[in-house]
């Protein structure tokens, strides 16, 4: 949540009426992409007004605490700064699509070759022989020369042979995406219940790319967190609360806990709330005067706005949702803030109401890293509570009870290794006397003309010091559901995972945490928050260095060979031992994406195993993107919630959008959508896999059987006279590709499976195939191509020298053309058809029907082809009568089948096992294994919470901004809870939650928020 | 509330997807899997097949009695003489004796062979009008080129250039029972084409007299007789339905070709076949293959249960089974070596 404001004398013009007739003009500065910044004049009555990035709204934003405001469109359209943030949208195509033009046109030069060939012959043959034969067969009249009949033959061929281009290859690779697609849309498993939105695939065009998947790029929040603190821990006095613990008293994990604490002793809880340890209740009742304190505390020190629409029914409106579940939390236990005024907070202590009288409000900023308020108690004691970063307060204690601070040092230590966020909490009493001094030597410092902030700024300082501890609170980020456990599972299948994220340093750091990307087991996290260029370029050098110069041997005794210093850039990513993160910022990034620094930046996260850039522009989200992708040739997959992550999403190879969080926008940009993070690893590890391998396999056999079907006919050239005679019938050259081959291998391109989905989720190196792009590239592309000549040749040789001696069994000629066509094409539907039956891992009914069916279908047609009836109709058209039945009924020819399905099939299902018993794959050991039934449990991966105490890392985050506190004791905003609520209490309560949200989408949704204008108008 | 409660429940039953199994990718299926039994078993069975089918193939292909006569070298005159095409009128007889060691049993089919001869040409191919050869329609020549009509517009019947290349030699066997008495042995020149080419694809025009029927039509340009003049003595056998018409009709596949002439009438001394002693070839040479530097041979051989001699295709069998086999013990070989540490492998 950010503070917007409206400038004073706008905000004067309350109704309609004035507002139209308000003439003002803005000059401001043109269009960018900055969305922290803007600066502008409004001209109006003689006066100029400064404006800044306070006083702007932009689009894509959600109004809160207020039901309307009055705006002035500043940019509209294009030139608004979310439009400016988005990169151009791109035709997305796989790189299997890039490899399969290149291939195509391969084949192309492949099919010119072969007639040229062809042609040479013809024109020799023609020369030599064909001359000679004119007796027989005169040459056409327009031919003159045995040239220009090679002339001729060169195009003939090109069209007999052109079988040999896949056309049809473009159209079925499309429809098995389609295929695939449905599979994401069809899959429960990647059904949110609870949102009640199924996944989706948006694009059918690239679901064999998320079988390849190297980066993911994820946005924090929405994607990885909900966006909602809980309050999960606190340390008061030395004391830890908030552990669960079973029966036993061991530590209980996730989904064996006890009952949730019961806080029905109190009418104004929070029945959401939820906390696990009823140790701290009881602490609270019986009056432990530290509980006390340290939750009157959270009751007082917060800038947080209460409404109460009835009796009972508080609502908090809180700047940050930190603040929110420390003020709430303190509400369950008994210290309830009720409502504030300018000058008092009014709170009910364990039933009684309490009004304190608030002297002032020591505003956070992100250099003091803290909070503060004083207040009188109604006793008339003056004291100031104080909350914030450990790094800070913990310097400004009283350093008396150094016990409790070195156990409350440990609490500290042990919530940030869980990835929860920290503060701490103080309180120190001011005398009367020193508080009328410092509140004039405040006033004064407000009133100052220059330096009025580092003027003020001292003053806080100066009597926040030697405050006296009270604990310790842990605000645990909510993660989305599975969150650490699919980044575990991602990063098992080589994907590296890159946070980028708007967010501050600190948050971002400690979601890394709490989603095990960071763990305290790394050797380094490098974090770079130079201003400048030299800055940053020093950093990441220092940062490679270290990576270079550390000790190989990271505890278990591996260690990589020695490299020189002065090995050149690309080497540092395979040399690095150890594990290290890099944690970059917006501003630099900045300098690090620049054209000089890239490469530097890319080698150093590259080498890095968990990378995290925070404060980054949706833009540079983008350019982070490019870049890998650029420089990688690695495929990229983008994935967030927000508006400000559809660049990002639009850039990547693939992008994904969560649905149902902040809008549609993502969603709408996206490649595919679902709603919960966790569904990822479903996505790439178990459709993306299959998709990759049954594209790959498709596109195998797809070559293979066009080359073992066309090469026949240059074969048959040779004893043709290259006259472009085709050896198979023209219908079964229509059909082949259409009718008989194709079924089989879409049926397999949709539903093979290598191994079952459970084994991909507990092998996820079976991923790493894709990555390599290893099932389908051009080598693989040159081994089909050798098997469909192979083929080829076997199909053609082995008739041919049946046919050169045999005869039929009633004495006739068996080798006519005719025959020998017949016994081509059946052999080759056999051969083709058997080896689909090899290809097809996964034979489903639908398999079996459609590879029975097309062989059925091939001796169902080829005798109807050649029946009677057809031949009585079209003489000329059906050449082949009787053909079928005379040819298949000899023996000869059967035998010659089977010979020669026998050597096409043979050596490959040999060189299959070889390549099964020498080198198998993992996908292959895990077949065997699951036939052998040695199927081994799972390595269950340990994703368990466990306490690291090695942590000296601060677990600050506090996603709070500077300005409120001036905002309330100024009573700006008094005005508009009371204003809403003379609003709601005209409606039913409960409407209102409803009419935010739904405020909320609508104005994400609409096309043009209009920017600029404030809270209230 | 609870009406809404329940059809939102519903709604969220409805985007809900199938838990049907194709949906889910669950469909009940065999997973094939390349296991050392099966494929070890494959190998030798198909081992054991391939070995068998080809020493049977090779056994019977060893039965078979065959002699082959190439005679367009010992009628030397006769080649030369129809190597000028304005010599058509003129006859050319040429006699080549021989003599057979061993009696050829059972049925005996005496065949031309022609080499270098392309019947598989493109044009070739194409060059006929299976209308015209139905007999219903002898004006369509349309796809005949280039001997559709002669000079003077009249169609061709039989048009076509395959047609018109007909293979016109006359051969007939005469055994000589002793030096002085030669018979001539008794041939069979009807049932050696297909049931379908005789009675479905080649048609006579439906009249009394095939003259008439023909009328409007002229021969094809190499022929010396009209195409109803082909057997005057069986008019079954006469117009398109003769049966050396018909068989030179059916195309080869390859420019090496034998196609069936005769077959052995097993009457008088031949009921057991052609019995051992001297035969000669009487051959009146009208067929000229020296232009294209073919040559022309003829046949008399026996058959088999699989048809005639096919040596290349027992051989072949035999190659496939024997390498078979002994891909199938390299691979178990190498499969028994390597079990144990794919188990190892297995068991990390």
């Amino acid at each position: 949540m950010k503070v917007r404001q409206a400038i004073p004398v706008t905000s004067e013009l309350g109704d309609i009426s004035r507002l139209a007739k308000f003439d003002g003009e803005v000059v401001c500065e043109p269009p960018n992409n900055k969305l922290d910044r803007f600066s502008g004049t409004l001209y109006w009555k003689e006066s100029k007004i400064p404006l800044s990035n306070q006083n702007m709204l932009l689009r894509g934003c959600v109004l809160r605490n207020t039901e309307w405001c009055f705006g002035l469109v500043v940019f509209a359209g294009p030139d608004t700064k979310l439009m400016q943030n988005s990169g151009r949208t791109k035709f997305k195509r796989t790189s299997i699509d890039r490899l399969m033009n290149t291939l195509v046109l391969w084949i192309f030069g492949f099919l010119v070759c072969m007639g040229v060939i062809l042609a040479i012959g013809n024109a020799i043959w023609e020369h030599e022989v064909g001359t000679r034969f004119q007796a027989y067969l005169p040459w056409d009249e327009a031919v003159d020369s045995a040239f220009f009949s090679g002339f001729l033959s060169f195009w003939s061929y090109i069209i007999i042979l052109n079988t040999v281009v896949p056309i049809s290859l473009y159209v079925s690779v499309e429809v098995i995406r389609l295929g695939h697609s449905y599979f994401i849309n069809w899959d429960k498993k990647m059904f949110c219940a609870k949102k009640r939105t199924p996944a989706e695939a948006r694009t059918t065009t690239l679901s064999e790319e998320l079988g390849q998947v190297e980066y993911v790029f994820s946005d924090k929040t929405g994607t990885l967190t909900q966006n909602i603190m809980v309050f999960s821990k606190c340390s008061v006095s030395g004391r830890s609360y908030g552990d669960v613990f079973d029966v036993l008293g061991h530590k209980a994990e996730l989904g064996e806990r006890p009952e949730p604490v019961d806080f029905s002793f109190n009418p104004l809880a929070d029945k959401k709330f939820v906390f696990w340890d009823p140790s701290l209740l009881e602490a609270v009742k019986t009056g432990d005067p530290h509980a006390h304190e340290f939750f009157r505390l959270l009751s007082l020190c917060h800038t947080v706005m209460s409404e109460e629409k009835n009796e009972g029914e508080l609502y908090y409106k809180a700047q940050s949702p930190d603040e929110g579940a420390l003020v709430t939390a303190a509400r369950n236990f008994g210290f309830v803030f009720r409502s504030r005024t300018p000058k008092t907070i009014t709170v009910h202590e364990m039933g009684t109401a309490v009004t304190y009288q608030l002297l002032a409000i020591l505003d956070f900023n992100n250099i003091r890293k803290r909070m503060s308020v004083i207040v009188r108690n109604p006793e008339g004691r003056i004291r100031l509570y104080c909350k914030g970063a450990d790094t800070i307060l913990l310097d400004r204690l009283h350093p008396s009870p150094q016990e409790l601070l070195s156990t409350t040092t440990d609490h500290l230590n042990e919530y940030a290794g869980e990835g929860l966020r920290t503060l701490v909490l103080a309180y120190k009493d001011l005398d009367e006397e020193y508080y009328g001094g410092w509140a004039q030597r405040r006033l004064q410092a407000s009133l100052a003309q220059d330096s009025r902030e580092d003027r003020l700024a001292s003053v806080y300082e100066e009597v926040e010091s030697d405050m006296v501890l009270l604990g310790a609170t842990a605000i645990e980020d909510k993660l989305q559901q599975g969150v650490p456990e699919t980044i575990a599972l991602l990063t098992l299948a080589n994907i590296k995972i890159w946070v980028l994220t708007g967010d501050k340093q600190e948050t971002a750091v400690n979601i890394g945490y709490s989603c095990k990307m960071l763990t305290d087991d790394m050797t380094e996290v490098f974090i770079v928050t130079g201003h400048t260029v030299l800055e940053v370029r020093e950093e990441l050098r220092k940062a490679r260095e270290k990576m270079l110069d550390s000790p190989h041997a990271v505890g278990n005794g591996f260690t990589c060979p020695e490299k020189r210093p002065s090995a050149k850039l690309p080497s540092v990513l395979e040399a690095v031992a150890g594990e290290y993160a890099l944690v970059i910022s917006g501003h630099s990034l900045a300098h690090a994406l620049e054209a000089d620094m890239e490469l530097e930046f890319l080698e150093t996260a590259c080498a890095c195993r968990a990378v995290i850039c925070c404060r980054v522009t949706p833009l540079q989200k983008a350019q982070v993107v490019e870049l890998v992708k650029k420089h990688k040739k690695a495929v990229t997959l983008a994935i967030g919630d927000g508006a400000n992550d559809v660049s990002m999403i639009k850039t990547a190879h693939i992008g994904v959008g969560i649905s149902g969080q902040e809008g549609i926008q993502a969603v709408l940009a996206s490649d595919y959508a679902f709603s919960q993070f966790k569904f990822l690893q479903r996505l790439l590890l178990v459709h993306g896999r299959w998709s990759y391998l049954r594209m790959c396999k498709f596109l195998c056999y797809f070559f293979y059987k066009n080359f073992a079907f066309t090469m026949v006919h240059f074969w048959f050239g040779f004893f043709c006279g290259f006259s472009a005679q085709t050896v198979y019938d023209q219908y079964f050259i229509t059909l082949y590709n259409i009718v008989y081959t194709s079924l089989p291998v879409l049926a397999m391109g949709v539903f093979d499976q290598d191994v079952p989905e459970q084994r991909s989720m507990e092998y996820p190196k079976l991923y790493e195939p894709g990555q390599l792009n290893l099932l389908f590239n051009k080598r693989e592309f040159f081994i089909c191509i050798a098997q469909g000549i192979y083929t080829s040749v076997l199909t053609f040789f082995i008739p041919y020298g049946v046919f050169a001696e045999a005869t039929r069994d009633d004495g006739s000629q068996l080798a006519d053309y005719q025959s020998f066509a017949v016994t081509v094409a059946t052999s080759l539907v056999i051969v083709v058809s058997v080896q689909i039956g090899l290809d097809t891992g996964y034979w489903t009914a639908i398999n079996h029907f459609f590879i029975w069916g097309s062989l059925a279908v091939y001796f169902a047609i080829l005798f109807a082809m050649h029946s009677n009836g057809l031949f009585d109709m079209f003489p000329n058209q059906f050449r082949f009568v009787g053909n079928a039945q005379n040819t298949l009924a000899q023996p000869t020819v059967w035998l010659t089948i089977a010979l020669t399905t026998a050597v096409c099939v043979m050596p490959v299902v040999a060189f299959r096992f070889l390549k099964l018993s020498l080198k198998p794959g993992l996908s292959d050991t895990v077949r065997y294994s699951q036939l052998v039934r040695k199927k081994q449990k799972a390595q269950h991966r340990c994703l368990r919470r466990v306490g690291r105490t090695s942590s000296r890392r601060s677990g600050y985050a506090f996603s709070h901004q500077e300005g409120f506190g001036e905002l309330i004791m100024s009573g700006k905003n008094m005005r508009l809870s009371s204003l809403a609520l003379a609003g709601f209490t005209t409606r039913s309560s409960s409407s209102w939650l409803e009419s935010l949200r739904r405020k909320k989408s609508d104005s994400a949704g609409s096309p043009s928020a209009g920017p600029d204008k404030p809270l209230k108008g | 509330m609870t009406a809404k409660m329940k059809r939102t429940s519903e709604e969220s039953q409805s985007r809900l997807p199938d838990n049907s199994a194709l949906k889910q990718q669950q469909l009940p299926a065999y997973r094939l899997q390349l296991t050392a039994t099966g494929v070890l078993s494959g190998f030798f069975a198909t081992g054991v097949f391939c070995l068998g089918v080809g020493i049977i193939l090779i056994l019977s292909a060893k039965s078979i009695k065959e002699i082959e006569i190439k005679y367009t070298k010992i009628c030397g005159n006769c080649a030369k003489l129809r190597e000028d095409a304005t010599n058509f009128d003129k006859e050319c007889t040429c006699s080549i004796p021989f003599y057979l060691s061993e009696t050829m049993q059972g049925n005996v089919y005496m065949y031309y062979k022609l080499y270098g001869f392309y019947q598989n040409l493109y044009r070739y191919i194409l060059s006929r009008s299976n209308s015209q050869l139905l007999g219903t329609d002898l004006k369509d020549v349309g796809t005949c080129a280039p001997f559709s009509k002669s000079h003077d517009g009249t169609p061709i019947a039989p048009c076509g250039a395959i047609a018109n290349s007909i293979f016109n030699d006359t051969i007939i066997l005469s055994y000589n029972l002793n030096s002085s008495i030669s018979i001539e042995v008794p041939m069979l020149r009807s049932g050696i084409t297909w049931w379908t080419d005789k009675y479905v694809k080649f048609q006579n025009p439906r009249s009394k007299n095939l003259s008439i029927a023909f009328a409007g039509t002229t021969k094809p340009p190499s022929w010396v007789k009209s195409v109803y003049e082909l057997d005057k003595e069986d008019p079954e056998n006469n117009g398109f339905l003769n049966d050396d018409f018909i068989v030179w009709m059916r195309a080869a596949a390859f420019p090496t070709f034998k196609k069936l002439y005769r077959r052995l009438n097993r009457i008088q001394y031949f009921t057991e076949g052609l019995p051992a002693g001297n035969y000669s070839f009487n051959i009146t040479y009208n067929f000229p293959v020296t232009r294209f530097r073919g040559e022309k041979s003829v046949v008399l051989s026996t058959l088999t249960w699989s048809g005639g001699s096919n040596l290349f295709l027992g051989l072949a069998y035999t190659v496939t089974g024997a390498v078979t086999w002994l891909a199938s013990f390299s691979m178990m070989a190498i499969h028994l070596m390597l079990k144990d540490r794919k188990m190892f492998f297995i068991q990390q």
